[in-house]
């Protein structure tokens, strides 16, 4: 067996003179690298041919890629040497393409859409479609986002693994799934398919020493994950779940326990009377009090109701009015009717202890504008008709519009993301010429 | 392994393989043919260039069960570019042909003419050209020819199954199928061979003695 000499392990990095300017080049993958762009003058040399012949002169102003030829980074765990540098476009938009090398993983892409980073890989299994969707190898699917629209070769530098030209053409079908695009590329003669995952915020950058982008989705990519996605699946669900726990202890508090009940007469254009319901007594976990009233005999009259619930000990006051009322007549559209003859009214955050309930009772007849007794003042009558008024008291209970608020804060957040996320996939999966943003 | 001397030079060469008819010698690149006159010189042949590859001879790898060693190496070229064959001499005394280009890797075994069902085959026997595009079956699987280039022989090394004289050329057909399968197709002289295998990463060759280059960590799979 012949092991090899323990010898200095060799460079993969080649020094060649290029045949047009006579600049020093570097070929970095010598056996693989078919055409190799001068850095110095941008002719197309052929490393084919032990000569260098010069396929291609430059036709298009040089320009330096972000990430120096060269360069050498760390990518999820692989190191990788820049050794080409494409711009391509389709028309609506640019990108870069750097052609990554490693000789013992081969070929890798970085994608550069002006704004983040991908890592691309050729697929080396055809992928499969199912309906209109993609499948690839491992059992992901895709779903068609667009092509195939043309994509052309703007400017070249670099080596590459086979004959680049600016101007060369091929069609592209995208099919994207949230952080992955696979793309179909197909000129005459062949067809490629890529994969490409998107990098996070600041990966490449690091990887290649380049300066960090700060993190935009005001122009999302068209594999972008929402950024809103989790956080909408989050919100949900947290939303759900307060917005359960608040319409349970809705129901469970929605039982109300009736506290007093007592019937009184109101003087018809009498005097004011004065009632009392004495020894209400609330409880430290239940602070909401419900007064009702009825009065089902009232006939075109109404009783003003003055409450006042009088703490016994501190005689601190919580006022609340209610106005039970039935009016009717007729007019030229027949009949009517209106009023409510049981008027209720809710207290709320009453501290816990014992109450007097003090109502004012003061019962009115009506009298219409047409009346010729509109005018006349009003008398309080010594002998008034009795109005029969019956006060309930309930303590317990939840105020409809308290949980109704309360759902409505709950649901705050989670429309805030959804209305982030929702615009974010808009934009996202927008039409590719919408903005015209062609810089 | 069977020791000799080169005809030619004089220097030590190995044999590995007590099947293979052709081996160049390491040091004057002359073509060693066996045969029962003994070992003949038949002329130098051209050196592999340089380059990149991590497979060098005497890299041992798996597949599946069977593992095997790089014993040769054939460099092709053709207009946009270049490959190489390696072969690969297996523990059962069989040998297949890892090929390498782009980065990527095959792993070939020839198999027996697929007959004149095979329209790629009969193709190039009659000397038509091959359409790109065209099915054929080969083992029960369905490949479509996805490249046809006549391939010049760039240098060579190690032992072949076949001389590669200077200026050496032959029809390359390659073949790929939707699952990962591919095949080669090749005439050489009036026979047409049919290689067929699959693409293979280089971690799932589980190779070792991998060349080793200034700069580059060996990956964590070749330790």
């Amino acid at each position: 067996m012949t092991e090899a000499a323990p010898t200095a392990a060799p460079s993969t990095v080649r020094a060649l003179t290029c045949t047009q300017c006579g600049g020093t080049l570097s070929l970095r993958a010598a056996g693989y690298t078919v055409s190799l762009v001068c850095e110095h003058c941008g002719a197309t040399l052929d490393t084919t041919d032990p000569q260098l012949r010069i396929i291609a002169r430059a036709t298009t102003a040089l320009r330096r890629p972000l990430i120096p030829l060269g360069s050498r980074g760390v990518l999820r765990g692989e190191t990788w040497e820049v050794v080409g540098y494409l711009e391509r476009s389709d028309g609506d938009g640019d990108w870069s393409e750097y052609l990554l090398f490693n000789p013992y993983q081969g070929y890798g892409w970085l994608i550069d859409d002006g704004r983040r980073f991908s890592y691309g890989f050729l697929l080396d299994r055809l992928p499969e479609m199912d309906g209109t969707q993609l499948v690839i190898d491992n059992g992901k699917s895709l779903d068609f986002y667009s092509g195939p629209y043309p994509a052309k070769v703007r400017f070249v530098v670099g080596e590459f693994y086979w004959r680049v030209a600016v101007g060369e053409r091929v069609r592209v079908t995208d099919y994207v799934r949230p952080g992955t695009i696979v793309s179909c590329e197909e000129n005459d003669s062949e067809r490629t398919w890529s994969r490409m995952d998107l990098l996070n915020w600041g990966e490449a950058e690091r990887a290649f020493g380049i300066q960090q982008r700060h993190p935009n989705t005001s122009t999302p990519s068209p594999q972008e994950p929402s950024p809103w996605r989790d956080r909408l699946v989050e919100s949900l669900i947290i939303g759900a779940v307060a917005a359960f726990t608040l319409i349970v202890i809705a129901i469970i508090g929605s039982g109300s326990t009736r506290v007093a009940s007592a019937d009184f007469e109101a003087g018809l254009d009498g005097a004011t009377r004065t009632v009392v319901i004495h020894n209400i007594d609330i409880p430290a976990h239940s602070s909401a009090i419900r007064i009702s009233a009825q009065s089902d005999q009232l006939d075109n009259s109404w009783v003003d109701l003055d409450y006042s619930l009088v703490d016994r000990r501190t005689q601190q006051s919580f006022d609340a009015y209610g106005l039970a009322e039935h009016y009717h007549g007729s007019d030229s559209d027949g009949p009517w009717s209106e009023g409510n003859t049981r008027p209720d009214v809710r207290l709320s955050s009453i501290p816990p202890g014992s109450y007097d309930l003090v109502i004012e009772l003061a019962a009115h007849r009506w009298v219409p504008y047409t009346s010729p007794d509109f005018y006349n003042a009003r008398t309080v009558d010594p002998n008034p008709v009795p109005i029969p008024v019956t006060i309930t008291v309930d303590r317990g209970g939840m105020f409809g519009g308290n949980v109704l608020l309360g759902l409505i804060l709950i649901a705050i957040w989670p429309g805030f993301v959804f209305w982030r996320h929702y615009s974010f996939e808009k934009r996202r999966s927008g039409d590719l010429d919408a903005d015209g943003d062609d810089s | 392994m069977f020791m000799a001397n080169c005809p030619n030079c004089g220097a030590a060469i190995s044999f590995r393989s007590i099947n293979l008819p052709v081996r160049v010698c390491d040091y004057c690149h002359s073509s060693i043919v066996r045969s029962d006159a003994g070992l003949v010189s038949t002329g130098k042949v051209a050196e592999v260039p340089e380059d990149v590859s991590p497979l060098q001879i005497g890299v041992r790898g798996k597949d599946g069960a069977h593992s095997f060693e790089l014993i040769g190496r054939v460099r092709w070229r053709w207009t946009d570019g270049g490959w190489n064959e390696w072969l690969a001499l297996f523990d059962d005394g069989s040998t297949g042909w890892i090929g390498e280009a782009m980065g990527r890797y095959m792993l070939l075994r020839e198999v027996p003419s697929t007959g004149p069902g095979n329209a790629v085959e009969r193709s190039l026997r009659e000397g038509k050209e091959v359409i790109l595009g065209t099915e054929v079956m080969i083992n029960w699987v369905k490949y479509r020819v996805t490249d046809v280039k006549q391939a010049v022989c760039a240098g060579s090394e190690g032992e072949l199954p076949f001389n590669t004289p200077p200026g050496f050329a032959m029809p390359s057909v390659d073949l790929m199928a939707d699952d990962g399968h591919c095949a080669s197709i090749q005439k050489d002289g009036d026979t047409v061979q049919v290689y067929a295998g699959r693409y293979a990463t280089l971690a799932e060759l589980k190779p070792t003695g991998l060349r080793a280059f200034e700069g580059w960590p060996m990956p964590r799979f070749a330790a």
